[in-house]
């Protein structure tokens, strides 16, 4: 064969040499069209699936987040608007002019050169650049890039919010997170309501992911936006909450507290403020995640004396005491060998009514109010009959379902289970050794005063659909019977009374004014109390011939002489009722 | 194998009676017009799908939505005149543009270098006017133009003598080695540069013995070509495992088999691509065969493949029967050219051949090219004029009987039919 080849015979001719480049020609074209056999029809659904991989992509159209309103008498004022901003995005693969890119953006963005020319020579087809840009930046991006001084650059629509009243009732209404989930208070629990339903496209999209029109396998469902919620806070009133509060724990040289007024004829929240607190438009910068709770729905604290309230009206509703009944006080009491005295300046043992109890808020007459509860001693019935009460009359122990993020539910301990349960209730009779929030305290002392019904507690005063209507909440009823209408207004008179003889810049002429103080030793990490570090509390209402309002005060661990309940909460709440009847149309007692 | 079975003994006949002298001697007839046609097919089949994915391709470079479609037009019609000056233009008058055209196509290169704008770390075009020029183009059409001239004289009893053989590999070697690798680091059109001298002085009847050692060097020189370049050793690996790393080097590669695999058997349809909306690289340009895979499916690209390889046959078969050694040369180099470019874009596409940054001729976007290739085959179309007819006719239309008889009386009756 090679002789053959190398023989001058072979392939002399031009014809034949001509001829043998098109066999060549052939067995090639051949060649290619069994390999595009091959690749085309037997392959076919390898090829097709990895070009659809590529190319079908799914993608959500977000829906527009409901904004908040708050009250302002008839009208709403919004808390809460949307923002459209753009989020700046590169495109590394077809950015002819990285440097001169790079250089340009620096000057528009807060970004430096290299910073983004680091993005720039990614070999991802979709880089964010910086996020959430204002419509003017996006404005001169778009002429950088239409001038063609830049290249591969495009922005994309997101939606931020925007709080045109700052910082008030940030707590309560949460934020949103740069995921578009809402975090904390109303945009936590509304975050179904608020966000609406995104819409979904599946569509084959050019590399960039833009859709293709020509396709015909799109898919698109459209979004459903979010309601919008106007809220039973009252914007005027928030303000003024806001200021006492912050100006009450200056005085009271406390770092935190809360106070919340309600409508106890409804569980509408007015107001409802923490200190402190923080900015939600830049949520982002806060270094302690602690402010954002709402403390008062998320952090249960022992509350004190205030608690005397409430075991009077069970003692009273019970019927194991009389409203004028009176008792022989003997200063102490021995429960599960340990002692329960009054505080130096009561007076030793002597002869109390049942209003003194409060009065006076003697630890030993509302250890006598349990003691009533069994029969005459702390037994399982005594302590069967208060946990009744208190989980089952006033819904401790248990969350009030308010339209928050990380409700707490506090707790109130069991009665058959443990040691030292008599004495573990004896102190939750004056409210030590168990915690409720001071929402949970609010709501419990609205259904004492508003003769007897248990209202869960609410922000919510509607919302409105897309439709544009309006639809109001209904107040929602959970527990009918908390006390009877007797023992409310026997209740609504002992508060009063407290008031009269205890905080007297609270007292006004021609209204009612009802509350109770307490100041709760603080737990220690370890187990038993600090000697020196008190809360103080105080719940309270105002009104005329009926309770208008209820009012919750807490200031943790006041620095100032004498008790936190009277000297650091007492004011706060003077302050607040007076506020209310300035400006906010109590109704005066007509008789 | 017999002499007959290869034509050798029509093939000496020809040789005989086509000398020099004889040139006046022709008589002119009816040009090939299948020419024309197949070439127009394809440039109407390459024109119709940059149309149907020119807002694919235009969008994702930030140009205006006609700007490809405006430019092919006005390409075609630039290789249209260059087609028409060609095909009237006399054979003899190419011989004397020899020298200029290749001295002309030098400066051009030295050019480019000089003023052009690398893309990739090459340098390949000029822009002039807003229109790029693409040496390579040029250097490959002076380069047939000046060896055909070349061979033609130094053909010598059917063989090529060693000092000719010694001189034209000198010159050759220069041209490619300094010019097109060196200045423009353009391998592709160097490999394409390479088969057309290899074939043009095959069919000039160089000794099978001096081919296979100068392909020897010529293989060893590329070899190390492509070890020196790190642009083409990756390439190069690339190839040998296109899919290997299909996020980056491998990108293209990958790109064009999916595009290629996912036309299935008839394709997704003329407007439905979807790989041209950036997902494969060159889509207008190299990748263009690709596109019509996935726009026309295998369908599709067996009648492309059947257009070329009929085209290719026609132009064959003017070289076959050309009126001369000259013409001959001329026209092989031109089908070398063309099919060897066609051969490698497309076994690129598939995978069967390495990326090179070749044209698909007619079909690929690109003035330079388009202008280039429309005037090789108007050249083409006049030498089809004066072919033996009666070879050039009996060959495809007469039965095997005629053929073996083809003179006189037989030639002229299938002559006057088919007129």
């Amino acid at each position: 064969m090679r002789s053959y080849i190398m023989n001058k015979s072979f392939l002399v001719s031009t014809h034949s040499r001509i001829r043998l480049l098109y066999v060549v020609i052939i067995l090639m074209l051949g060649t290619f069209i069994v390999r595009l056999f091959y690749l085309q029809v037997v392959r076919y659904d390898y090829y097709q699936n990895l070009a659809q991989e590529a190319q079908l992509k799914r993608y959500e159209i977000p829906a527009t987040r409901g904004t908040i309103f708050a009250s302002d008498g008839e009208n709403s004022v919004p808390l809460v608007l949307n923002e459209r901003r753009y989020n700046i995005v590169a495109d590394p693969q077809i950015i002819t002019n990285k440097e001169q890119t790079a250089t340009k953006l620096s000057e528009v963005l807060s970004l430096s050169k290299d910073n983004i020319l680091k993005h720039l020579n990614a070999k991802n087809r979709y880089e964010i650049l910086a996020k959430k840009q204002t419509t003017a930046v996006k404005k001169r991006i778009a002429d950088m890039m239409t001038q063609g001084t830049i290249t591969g650059i495009f922005s994309k629509t997101v939606s931020q919010r925007v709080y045109p009243n700052g910082s008030l009732a940030s707590q309560v209404l949460g934020f949103v997170n740069d995921d578009g989930v809402g975090n904390y208070g109303i945009e936590q629990a509304l975050n179904g309501v608020l966000s609406g339903k995104n819409g979904k496209v599946r569509a084959l999209t050019d590399s960039r992911g833009v859709p293709l029109l020509a396709s015909g396998k799109n898919v698109s469902i459209d979004p459903v936006d979010g309601q919008n919620i106007t809220l039973t806070i009252d914007i005027a009133m928030q303000k003024q909450l806001e200021g006492i509060l912050k100006k009450g724990l200056e005085h009271a040289k406390s770092k935190s507290g809360s106070a919340l007024i309600m409508d106890p004829h409804t569980g509408a929240i007015k107001a409802m403020a923490n200190l402190p607190t923080y900015d939600p438009t830049n949520f982002t910068k806060v270094k302690d995640p602690q402010v954002f709770n709402n403390a008062t729905v998320s952090s249960p604290l022992e509350p004190g004396s205030i608690m005397k309230t409430l075991t009077t009206a069970a003692a009273l509703d019970l019927k194991a005491v009389k409203k004028d009944q009176s008792f022989f006080d003997p200063s102490f009491y021995i429960v599960n060998g340990f002692r329960i005295h009054d505080i130096a300046e009561d007076g030793g043992a002597r002869t109390r009514t049942v209003s003194d109890i409060l009065q006076y808020s003697l630890n030993t007459g509302a250890t006598w109010l349990l003691m009533q509860m069994g029969g005459g001693e702390i037994n399982k019935q005594a302590r069967d009959n208060w946990y009744n009460y208190m989980t089952n009359h006033f819904q401790f122990g248990k969350i009030t379902n308010v339209e928050q993020g990380f409700e707490e539910p506090g707790i109130i301990p069991n009665p058959d289970k443990g040691y030292a349960l008599n004495l573990k209730f004896a102190n939750s009779a004056f409210g030590q050794g168990m915690s409720v929030t001071p929402l949970q305290m609010a709501s419990a002392v609205s259904a004492i005063v508003n003769g007897g019904t248990f209202y869960q507690p609410t922000l919510i005063a509607g919302y409105t659909g897309l439709d544009g209507i309006f639809v109001a909440n209904s107040p929602k009823v959970v527990e009918k019977n908390v006390v009877s209408k007797e023992v409310s207004k026997i209740m609504i008179g002992f508060m009063d009374n407290i008031v009269e003889t205890n905080n007297f810049a609270a007292i006004r002429k021609g209204y009612q004014v009802g509350g109770k103080t307490g100041t709760a030793q603080v737990a220690r990490p370890g187990g038993g109390y600090y000697d020196d570090i008190f809360n103080g509390t105080y719940v309270g209402y105002v009104g005329g011939n009926t309770p208008q309002y209820v009012i919750m005060v807490r200031v943790d661990r006041p620095k100032l002489r004498g008790y936190a309940g009277s000297q650091a909460a007492g004011p706060i709440f003077a302050s607040l009722s007076n506020m209310l009847i300035d400006n906010f149309s109590v109704e005066a007692i007509s008789r | 194998m017999s002499d007959a079975r290869f034509g050798l003994r029509r093939g000496r006949r020809k040789l005989q009676t086509n000398n020099k002298d004889s040139e006046q001697l022709l008589r002119k007839h009816r040009p090939d017009y299948k020419l024309l046609v197949l070439m127009t097919a394809l440039l109407v089949l390459g024109a119709v799908t940059i149309y149907s994915i020119s807002p694919g391709v235009t969008a994702l470079k930030g140009l205006s939505e006609n700007f490809y479609n405006y430019k092919q037009l006005v390409a075609i019609s630039l290789g249209f005149i260059a087609f028409i000056a060609a095909s009237f233009m006399n054979i003899r008058f190419w011989k004397r543009l020899e020298i200029p055209l290749i001295v002309f196509a030098a400066i051009v290169a030295v050019s480019v270098r000089a003023f052009g704008a690398p893309i990739n770390g090459a340098y390949r075009w000029l822009d002039i006017g807003g229109m790029s020029f693409q040496a390579a183009e040029l250097i490959k059409f002076a380069l047939i133009v000046w060896l055909a001239g070349f061979l033609a004289r130094a053909r010598i009893n059917n063989t090529i003598s060693n000092s000719s053989t010694l001189k034209m590999v000198g010159a050759v070697g220069l041209i490619i080695i300094v010019v097109v690798a060196g200045l423009q680091s353009d391998l592709g059109s160097a490999g394409v540069m390479i088969a057309i001298i290899g074939f043009m002085s095959f069919v000039a009847g160089m000794s099978m013995k001096k081919l296979i050692l100068v392909s020897g060097i010529v293989i060893i020189l590329l070899g190390l070509a492509i070890i020196s370049s790190p642009y083409r050793r990756e390439r190069v690996s690339t190839f040998l495992n296109p899919t290997a790393d299909c996020q980056n080097e491998g990108y293209q590669a990958c790109q064009a088999l999916i595009t290629v695999g996912s036309g299935g058997l008839v394709g997704r349809g003329l407007g439905k691509s979807v790989q041209a909306y950036g997902y494969l690289p060159e889509a207008a340009n190299d990748s263009i065969f690709a596109i019509i895979a996935e726009k026309f499916g295998f369908l599709g690209t067996t009648i492309t493949i059947i257009m070329f390889l009929w085209l290719f046959k026609r132009i064959k078969m003017v070289a076959e029967y050309a009126p001369n050694d000259y013409s001959r040369l001329l026209i092989s180099g031109i089908l070398t050219w063309l099919s060897v470019q066609m051969i490698i874009n497309v076994g690129a596409m598939i995978g069967l051949l390495p990326l090179k940054g070749i044209t698909l001729p007619f079909v690929s976007y690109g003035g330079t090219s388009i202008i280039f290739v429309m005037m090789a085959v108007g050249l083409v179309f006049q030498v089809s004029r004066y072919t033996d007819l009666a070879m050039y006719e009996g060959s495809t239309k007469a039965p095997r009987v005629h053929r073996m008889k083809s003179s006189g009386p037989v030639v002229r009756r299938i002559w006057s039919r088919s007129r």
